[in-house]
């Protein structure tokens, strides 16, 4: 076992192996392509599970190559260590993307292009691995970016409907701007300690500037918020549903957008020295998780609902980090990476059942896909925080968490619950219970459909009393369970779903009366964000652009442009005389250039 | 002065000579003479600091081998009607500067490394070359085989090609 | 410093050869002069007792290899010249840039 455990490489080699086989054999291997896929996300799961069995406490595991050197200071070197943190991370990533992989059999049949979709999920798991497995920030850079590409040919893989590929350049982009931030940070972090492997910079970071601190921790920040859909870069999440729903199951619920969480908690010990930064973070999550549960009352789109769910649902852990609860949003991960999947997984199958996803033509759905019904109560349960589901135990850790330190901030948090809790009973309503508005003849999906909803809700269902073993092994200590915020929560959960079960049942077919409905369409456009990074960021790009366009182009190229003619002819002959056809004046020029590299070297370059 | 140092005067004053006739001299005859003279010279180095089997080596393929053919070939070529086989120079300032700065900058790259004088010679012989021709130069040698076989092909097929 | 003078300045000298001599011929006898002052550096400085190579006898090793080098450089060489003088008459590399082919 132990040598199984020793090969840490092999969960991002195996999947990227696998991901070229797919890619290269998709065609051959037909309708054994999941089964050869699966492979993959299994592999993962069996080491993090391994891990966990063998027990980790600290970093337990770990080896590292070097992999560039630059200058005298030192190499960059790339390496994977596990500990307990990243050995849940892993198994969460299987878990689901095995999961999702089962389900897609069944959901994807028929498409066209598949090899292309599960060599990019085998990818995706690869990528997935390298970022949780690194032993620095190097190695999660390199499995961040890969992330995010394979969320772009994924979000994009119906590229034919503009749509979808407007959706994924847009999530491309958007994440690259938090991108940004993260190579600042570690260009920073690299210039002030020298390494970029976390125990290096975990150990430097005392002994740093508290300025160097903050803005090293605030850069890291705006890279987890683009992954991590906060505010103010939220605004690909939505569109991202575009893409597959097993993938925005898989990348856009449970893993990818959890990484800007994950890498808030891995670097905690810098965080930990910034209160600043907390305080950001605190402010950002709190924000978020209130304005995307708004958002996602008033959606009439099953996706829509669930993207803003999950956007809201990231604010909470990004809100616990903000008072140093990364253990309690890491348990709200992984909860929230169980029901969220199964939701979306849920409304995956309702979407392949019924043909369609506008609320408004489902209706009734109970009776016809019961698995689906019932794990999808589950799932919504799970979401709105009724006890005994996982839900309920990982928010109301973080709700006392944040309760202790920031009574006013988890105000705000028990009124997006409250929302939470209002739109997933609407949601639930809308699809399932009453009557069936739809045209179509909604049925179950097949087995490897229905098994995956089956495993996921009993996970939602049952990892809440996990709360305390998943503490152990990140090494957080684990809060003890208020019962006031336990009863106050669960009251206002009952009190959100009763509410959201009333309105879904007055308001249809309307969905929103006139004097509500210009406040409704702004919070379904989530708070008009399009609009104003379209007035803020776009048209005054655009407006350069022109301005930019008008002079620069017309007057300055086009001047040069159209001086060129007789300037060419002049350098023409000048350049001319240099290429005679001349052999030897080639060498003389050789040579001059060898004498003055050797001059470079020699002189110039000793100063260096 | 010690006889090694006359030795080495000697040599080199034939070598550069040799040389500056071999890049200057308009006749063709007086050109080849030259080369032979610096080639001459060379092997006369290798004898003087002991590695006397490269100076005949230098001897039997310079001067008997390169030396025959390129007479050969200025025989060959230089078939003028007006019978005149003067050979063009085109003195040239950017190709001088080239070539000094050349010269100044490796001498003064290698200043450090190179000693100052020749003193302990050459003590490994043909044994030596042997092994290591057939130990860990191995490679070397066989490429050398392979390479000497290309270039016999390849001559034969630039020369077989168009003979009218 | 004698030896390192004699030895680079055959190599420049050999350059400029190359650089200005505009017969094929006279340029081959050039790089001529080059190589053989590359080997008699290589062979001085294993004389002066500078280490060169891993082992016993790589200077006479190498010494031969660049002999053998040159040996094939100067006969593919010299069978393009003749090649050349044979199409085009003249072995002048200015007459040569001016036919093209």
């Amino acid at each position: 076992m132990s040598g199984f455990l020793d090969s840490g490489w092999s969960v991002v080699m195996l999947p990227l192996a696998l991901a070229v086989v797919v890619a290269v054999s998709g065609r051959l291997l037909g309708r054994l392509t999941p089964a050869v896929a699966i492979v993959a996300p299994v592999w993962v799961l069996a080491y993090g599970a391994l891990s966990l069995v063998e027990g980790v406490h600290g970093s337990a595991r770990a080896d590292s190559v070097e992999w560039l050197t630059i200058g005298g200071a030192g190499g960059l070197t790339v390496g994977w260590a596990v500990d307990g943190l990243t050995a849940v991370m892993l198994v969460v990533v299987g878990l689901v993307a095995a999961l999702v992989v089962m389900f897609s059999a069944g959901y994807m049949h028929g498409e066209n292009g598949l090899p292309r979709y599960y060599a990019a999920l085998c990818l995706f798991t690869a990528a997935m691995s390298m970022l949780v497995v690194a032993d620095g920030l190097v190695g999660l850079f390199i499995g961040w970016e890969l992330v995010g590409t394979c969320s772009y040919l994924l979000i994009g893989f119906w590229f034919t409907r503009p749509a979808a590929a407007k959706a994924a350049v847009k999530a491309f982009l958007t994440t690259r701007v938090g991108d940004v931030g993260l190579l600042l940070a570690l260009a920073l972090l690299w210039r002030e300690v020298g390494d970029l492997s976390y125990s290096a910079v975990f150990a430097a970071a005392p002994s740093l500037a508290p300025g160097i601190v903050t803005a090293a921790s605030l850069l890291l920040l705006v890279g987890a918020v683009g992954k991590s859909a906060q505010f103010p870069l939220q605004i690909w999440l939505p569109d991202a549903m575009e893409g597959p729903t097993t993938v925005s199951a898989l990348i856009h619920a449970a893993t990818m957008v959890a990484a800007g969480v994950f890498l808030v908690a891995r670097a905690w010990p810098l965080f930990s020295l910034s209160s600043e930064a907390l305080a950001v973070t605190l402010a950002i999550g709190g924000v978020t998780a209130v304005g995307a549960a708004a958002a996602a009352l008033v959606q009439s789109d099953i996706k829509k609902v669930l993207a803003y769910s999950t956007i809201s649902q990231l604010g909470f852990m990004f809100a616990a980090l903000g008072v140093g609860a990364w253990g309690a949003a890491i348990f709200h991960l992984v909860t929230h990476a169980a029901f969220k999947a199964l939701l979306f997984l849920g409304s995956g199958s309702v979407i392949h059942g019924s043909g369609t996803q506008e609320l408004e033509e489902m209706g009734g759905l109970f009776r016809k896909m019961p698995v689906t019904g019932t794990t999808w109560l589950i799932g919504a349960g799970a979401l709105a925080g009724l006890p005994p589901l996982a839900g309920f135990f990982s928010k109301d850790e973080i709700l006392h968490d944040v309760a202790g330190a920031e009574p006013m901030w988890a105000a705000i948090l028990f009124g997006a619950s409250l929302m939470t809790a209002f739109y997933i009973a609407r949601t639930t309503r809308l699809a399932f219970f009453d009557v069936y508005r739809g045209s179509g003849h909604p049925h179950e999906g097949g087995w490897s459909m229905r098994i995956p909803l089956i495993i996921l809700a009993a996970f939602a269902g049952g990892l809440g009393f996990a709360a305390a073993s998943v503490a152990d092994v990140v090494g957080a200590h684990q809060g003890s369970l208020d019962l006031r915020i336990a009863l106050a929560s669960t009251l206002f959960a009952v009190a959100g779903l009763l509410a959201g079960w009333k309105v879904a049942g007055i308001d249809h077919p309307a969905f929103a009366r006139p004097s509500f409905e210009r406040l409704a369409s702004l919070m379904r456009t989530g708070w008009g964000a399009d609009t104003l990074v379209e007035r803020a960021v776009l048209s005054p790009v655009i407006g350069v652009s022109r301005v930019l366009y008008d002079f620069v182009d017309r007057r300055v190229v086009d001047g040069i442009a159209e001086g060129a003619a007789p300037g060419a002819r002049g350098l023409g002959r000048v350049f001319t005389s240099l290429q005679s056809g001349d052999a030897q004046w080639y060498a003389t020029m050789l040579g001059a250039g060898a004498v003055a590299l050797l001059a470079l070297v020699s002189y110039v370059g000793r100063g260096l | 002065m010690t006889l090694a140092s006359i030795i080495f005067a000697l040599l080199g004053v034939v070598a550069v000579s040799g040389a500056v006739v071999t890049v200057f001299a308009r006749d063709v005859s007086r050109m080849a003479m030259g080369l032979g003279a610096f080639l001459l010279a060379v092997a006369g180095f290798f004898v003087y600091w002991g590695a006397t089997f490269l100076g005949v080596v230098q001897l039997f393929v310079y001067i008997g081998g390169v030396l025959v053919l390129m007479i050969f070939a200025i025989m060959l070529v230089h078939r003028s009607p007006d019978g005149s086989p003067l050979l063009e120079t085109r003195h040239d300032v950017a190709a001088l500067a080239v070539a000094g700065g050349l010269f100044f900058m490796v001498v003064m790259a290698l200043r450090g490394v190179v000693p100052d004088s020749v003193n302990q010679g050459i003590e490994s012989g043909p044994a030596e070359l042997t092994e290591a021709f057939l130990g860990p130069m191995l490679t070397h040698f066989e490429m050398g085989g392979v390479l000497l076989l290309a270039v016999l092909v390849s001559v034969v097929v630039i020369l077989g090609g168009d003979d009218r | 410093m004698s030896l390192l003078v004699i030895t680079v300045g055959l190599f420049s000298l050999g350059l400029y050869g190359v650089l200005t001599r505009r017969d094929l011929v006279a340029i081959l006898a050039s790089i001529e002069v080059m190589l053989g002052s590359a080997t008699l550096l290589l062979v001085g400085l294993a004389a002066a007792g500078t280490p060169v190579g891993a082992h016993e006898g790589a200077v006479e090793a190498t010494g031969v290899m660049v002999i053998v080098l040159a040996a094939a450089e100067a006969a593919v060489g010299l069978a393009l010249v003749i090649s050349v003088a044979r199409r085009f008459k003249t072995t002048r590399v200015d007459e040569l840039a001016e036919v093209k082919g």
